[in-house]
């Protein structure tokens, strides 16, 4: 089950999204926990397999929002990162990105189990 | 003070448009606590429940990467629609560039990405609602709904801003007036009316336009225009006039315009209009002047007329008001005969001396002070000639004045038989003298009356003959008994022949109409042959006696038997 302290072991900055939830502990893990079932994460993966890199930037975009606000930091800097790439359609090596970025989503499921 | 904000207890409702469920329950649980909150995951959604639900809402939240129809095109959409666009709008984003976009196209503000803090969110959604209501508020009471100038009290609120920032230039106060505006709306209905007020501030907006000038309509079919003075202030106000008049020919309009120039700053805004109306009231019923400009006589000639209002009622206690008498004499025999007399009010104030009665008469005929004066007199009158029957045995008639306002008095008839009643006199005694622009007023109700006077058995004498616009067509509707002609007729007769001929025509229209004629003003023994030779059977003026008080006029009477 996840915990703050999983969540900050994580690297998540769990005051911030604890006070975006106005200190409410509960809604926070829900939603932490809800994060991990984003189905964005598989579309996102294969969008860039078929190099659909205009999709791929609303998907990306789409979970940096939701990471973001619960403030765990360690994925949503990393889909910062791609979310912004993707914005400006710079060539970049997207599928190296997205194996990065999968790595810290299973470590993420991990804690949410 | 936002404590005491008498919607503060509403709670007001916020649309959330965000497609992610984790963010809209983050956003939901800012919110709920204060606001009642609504949920679109996208555009689309968002459009129909605006549409459902309309200016129910008070703010809308707005994420812009959505699918189906993102943030800019709903935004977009928002702001075109005359019924939405009221609702404001904050943006949620990151990107600097988008809020550039968002900007121009109509959001008020932002929230940032990843979300700022509930307070700030709070603070920005508290502050923005406020700010469109009292927009709103500000926006419906500033504006007039049936003209679209400004209304009274946002007029006067920029007036004291236009000083504040504006010290040098000099100003003008101007009131324009749309004369005997009552009757139009009688006469054509009231959305003729409307209509005619919404094209005279429509003239007003256009004729001022590209000029230092704001206006309002103050009330009823009264405008103020506050404008930087110059040599064409006045122009521009009399080509509103002009227009006004050219195109509204069947109802005969005409704008009363009263001006005062360079107003004086150290006075209230308020008063300054004050003035400029009192110069616009002075030129009220005179069709030959456009125009008024106010000055301290005109000032002086207010306060002096002010004074005789608050002095009557202490007039009328005190007894400083006091029935004169001026005979009339019937001139058909050999030698001229007292018939009747007229009763006249003087009034001799204890601080402003002898007032004279062109002074305080046409002012409490105006504001309707006059019923007084006149029962005053009626009482005064019926007492005299009690006590001249039961003294001296002399049985006169007297004429007495009845004003326009007395005719509108539903007491009246009841007032004049009860003096009678408690006199013991009879309608033999007192005769009626009502003047003719009473009938151009309200023919209808001046018809009824003077009817019904005439079967009780008083004695009906149309004053002022031929002085205003009496028509030949009321002769045969209102029921009278005696034609006073008009005073100027007989001051003309020696010097101009048309005076005469005129006489001639109301003699005409007396034998026909079978009632005797009453000269009054007759000064001279010139005047009175002239006027014996005309016809004329009844005469009243210096030539025979001034109007007397009622001791002097015993004494004459007397002399009479």
């Amino acid at each position: 089950m996840l915990t703050i302290e999983k969540l900050k072991e994580y690297g998540a900055d769990t005051d911030e999204g604890l006070k975006r939830c106005m200190g409410n502990e509960a809604l926070y893990l829900r939603l932490a926990a809800m994060a991990d079932q984003q189905p964005e994460f598989q579309e996102l993966e294969s969008l860039i397999k078929d190099n659909d890199l205009k999709s791929a930037f609303h998907a990306a975009h789409s979970l940096k929002g939701v990471f973001g606000n619960l403030a765990i930091t360690p994925l949503y800097d990393r889909l910062c990162e791609i979310t912004e790439l993707l914005r400006s359609e710079t060539p970049a090596d997207y599928e190296s990105l997205v194996i990065d970025i999968m790595k810290f989503k299973d470590k993420y499921s991990s804690i949410c189990q | 003070m936002d404590k005491f904000r008498i919607t503060s207890g509403l709670r007001r409702r916020i649309l959330v448009v965000e497609d992610e469920l984790i963010n809209r329950e983050i956003l939901g649980n800012i919110l709920s606590p204060v606001y009642e909150t609504a949920f679109a995951e996208n555009g689309q959604e968002a459009w129909q429940l605006l549409h459902d639900e309309g200016d129910g809402f008070s703010l809308v939240l707005l994420d812009l990467i959505m699918p189906l129809m993102d943030g800019f095109e709903l935004l977009k959409k928002i702001k075109n629609d005359d019924a939405l666009k009221s609702i404001p709008v904050i943006v949620m984003t990151s990107e600097k560039e988008a809020e550039v976009q968002c900007i121009r196209n109509g959001a008020v503000d932002f929230i940032k990405k990843p979300y700022d803090m509930p307070e700030v969110i709070l603070a920005r959604c508290e502050r923005t609602i406020e700010l469109y209501e009292d927009k709103s508020i500000i926006r419906s009471v500033e504006r007039d709904s049936l003209t679209g100038l400004y209304s009274k009290d946002m007029f006067f609120e920029y007036v004291k801003r236009i000083d504040s920032y504006n010290m040098s230039p000099s100003m003008d106060a101007i009131v324009l007036d749309i004369e005997h505006f009552r009757l139009i709306n009688e006469m054509f209905g009231r959305k003729e009316g409307d209509k005619l007020l919404s094209f005279t501030a429509e003239l007003i907006r256009s004729e001022y336009e590209g000029t230092a000038a704001i206006a309002c309509r103050a009330e009823g079919d009264t405008f103020f225009i506050y404008c930087e003075h110059s040599d064409v202030s006045i122009d521009i106000a009399m080509a509103v006039q002009t227009k006004l008049a050219s195109v509204s020919d069947e109802k005969k309009v005409k704008l009363r315009i009263g001006i005062y120039e360079n107003v004086d700053k150290n006075i209230d805004a308020e008063t300054r209009f004050d003035r400029a109306k009192l110069a616009c009231d002075r030129i009220r019923g005179d069709y030959s002047k456009s125009f008024a400009c106010y000055s301290d006589e005109l000032h002086q000639r207010s306060i002096y007329q002010e004074r005789l209002i608050s002095d009557i009622d202490k007039g009328i206690a005190r007894e400083e008001f006091q029935v004169f008498f001026q005979p009339k004499y019937d001139i058909s025999g050999d030698v001229p005969r007292m018939k009747s007399a007229e009763a006249l009010i003087r009034w001799f104030h204890p601080e402003l001396g002898r007032v004279s009665p062109g002074d305080f008469i046409p002012l409490f005929e105006n504001n309707g002070l006059i019923t007084r004066l006149d029962n005053y007199v009626w009482n005064k009158v019926a007492a005299c000639i009690r006590e001249w029957k039961d003294r001296y045995g002399i049985s006169i008639p007297v004429s007495v004045n009845v004003s326009r306002v007395d005719i509108y008095d539903p007491s009246f008839e009841d007032k004049l038989m009860t003096l009678l009643r408690d006199n013991s006199l009879s309608t033999e005694d007192i005769l009626l003298e009502i003047t003719e622009s009473a009938y151009s007023e309200n023919a209808k109700k001046l018809i009824e009356v003077t009817t019904s006077l005439r079967k009780r058995g008083f004695k009906i004498e149309m004053d002022d003959f031929g002085a205003g616009y009496s028509s030949l067509h009321m002769l045969t509707e209102l029921p009278i008994d005696v034609i006073k002609m008009d005073m100027k007729f007989v001051q003309n007769l020696e010097k101009d022949e048309k005076s005469v001929r005129l006489i001639e025509l109301i003699m005409d229209i007396a034998r026909f109409l079978q009632v005797p004629v009453v000269a009054e003003g007759v000064e001279n023994e010139g005047q009175l042959s002239r006027l014996k030779a005309l016809g004329c059977t009844i005469i009243q003026g210096f030539y025979f006696s001034k109007p007397v008080p009622a001791d002097e006029f015993i004494a004459l009477c007397e002399k009479r038997s």
